[in-house]
């Protein structure tokens, strides 16, 4: 069964912070560029994030994340560049259609923000587990009924993948149209997704009978099996995070930036 | 009144959670794989609302996208957890009043639920993309009311609102047919208006 969890253990220095650190990196790289206000703020908070996941050997795994908004990005571009409501100068003209400086600049500056946040969010989806960083929540007092609903959702998602490649083979074998003009396509959803959000529904009255049985309603505190290492790097990065976010919102406070 | 957010939170209704987040998914894998111009990811949490109620609702929805942004590194969805969170307190507060009993009110629960996701996404599409939404006939539309010189909100109103009362209307429809259809065992489960009696 494959997972939607894009965490893979590579033993690289990035799995074995603490998932809380990486928590507190990614706070201050989203808000850093953000309170300061200039684009090359972003340029320096995407390079330490690209360096980080290069480090890590993790660089090829993010390209797929950062490829899947790049269409939406593209998007933003052409129509951010053509009719964006400060439009003045004119960059560069293909025939009947010219991209002006400030709309490129707008669409620049969203473009970079979601490519700096995609870059950092990489850095803590692709070397977290998802169930450890739940655990970790659930140390420091976060709900454990909570806990339950994200670790169950990893586990559950494979699950019904399964169950719907099986109907729609079963669909297929019947004969089911799956291709063809939209309202074909929109008639076929019904006999697919309707079996598997049954099937999903019905199977919640014997897991959440299963759950009680194992004394899931219990008021009793949870124990932990496992431990997550806080090292000294942790405490450093985490320091750094953090003040660095004092610093640019000082810096910005005091007209400097 | 007093009713209309009431929520229990037992084993059930917590399993049921992350069932609904897995249809929100599952339906998303589907209309991709259709090759439909439509998100169809917010069953789940219209289930959810009309099952467990608003407050269920809202938290199918906004763990939804909240768990999605985390794992898959689809930062893009983050945002929007408000969005699938408003549609369903929305859903679910139609569903306690009623509105989902017969398939015309079921309609109407699809505008409202349809409305909310409009009325939250225009903002946070204009702050975020600068008021477009990423889906190809919204965007359409978004060049051209620009092109005509409307106002950035206008066109990016009329972006959402061309793809989300479409899709929301499609989601209510299948969860209405869906959810008349379950059996009432399974539907008591999550009831948080209901009274044991005792036989004694």
């Amino acid at each position: 069964m494959k997972s939607i969890s894009l965490y893979t253990d590579n033993g690289s220095w990035l799995v074995k912070l603490h998932p809380f650190t990486k928590l507190f990196y990614l706070l201050a790289v989203i808000l850093i560029p953000l309170i300061a206000g200039h684009l090359y703020m972003f340029g320096l908070t995407i390079l330490i994030s690209t360096l980080s996941l290069l480090s890590a050997g993790m660089l090829k795994k993010a390209l797929p994340l950062i490829a899947f908004s790049f269409t939406i990005l593209l998007t933003i571009f052409i129509i951010q560049g053509i009719f964006y409501k400060g439009n003045v100068s004119v960059l560069l003209s293909l025939g009947p259609v010219s991209f002006y400086k400030e709309g490129l600049l707008y669409s620049s500056q969203i473009g970079l923000n979601v490519l700096n946040m995609l870059l950092s969010f990489a850095i803590l989806v692709l070397s977290t587990s998802p169930s450890e960083l739940v655990e970790e929540l659930e140390k420091k007092g976060f709900s454990t009924k909570f806990g339950y609903i994200l670790n169950s959702v990893f586990q559950i998602i494979p699950e019904m993948m399964g169950t719907m490649h099986t109907i729609s083979d079963a669909q297929r074998s019947r004969g089911m149209e799956t291709e063809g003009k939209l309202i074909t396509r929109i008639k076929a959803f019904i006999p697919l997704i309707s079996p598997v959000v049954m099937s999903a529904l019905t199977s919640t009255r014997e897991r959440a009978i299963a759950l009680e049985v194992r004394g899931f309603g219990a008021k009793v505190r949870k124990t932990y099996l496992y431990s997550h290492p806080y090292t000294a790097t942790d405490q450093i990065i985490k320091w750094i995070s953090l003040l660095s976010i004092v610093i640019v919102i000082a810096l910005r406070v005091m007209h400097i930036f | 009144m007093g009713k209309l957010f009431k929520t229990t939170f037992s084993t059930a209704v917590i399993v049921l959670i992350p069932a609904c987040i897995g249809i929100n998914y599952i339906g998303k894998l589907f209309a991709q794989a259709l090759k439909l111009p439509l998100w169809l990811d917010s069953i789940g949490t219209c289930i959810g609302a009309i099952l467990g109620g608003p407050v269920i609702g809202g938290i199918c929805g906004a763990a939804n996208n909240l768990i999605y942004g985390f794992t898959t590194g689809d930062n893009i969805t983050l945002i929007y957890a408000l969005t699938s969170l408003f549609i369903g307190i929305s859903v679910g507060v139609m569903a306690r009043l009623g509105f989902m009993n017969s398939l015309p009110k079921a309609l109407i629960t699809a505008c409202i639920g349809g409305l909310a996701a409009v009325i939250v996404s225009t903002p946070l599409n204009i702050i975020y993309w600068g008021g477009t939404t990423g889906n190809l006939w919204g965007d359409a539309v978004f060049a051209a009311s620009q092109a005509n010189n409307m106002p950035i909100w206008i066109g990016s109103l009329f972006d959402e609102l061309v793809v989300d009362i479409p899709d929301k209307l499609i989601t209510v429809i299948i969860v209405y047919f869906i959810v008349s259809r379950l059996p009432k065992k399974l539907t008591t489960l999550y009831d948080a208006n209901s009274v044991v009696e005792s036989l004694d």
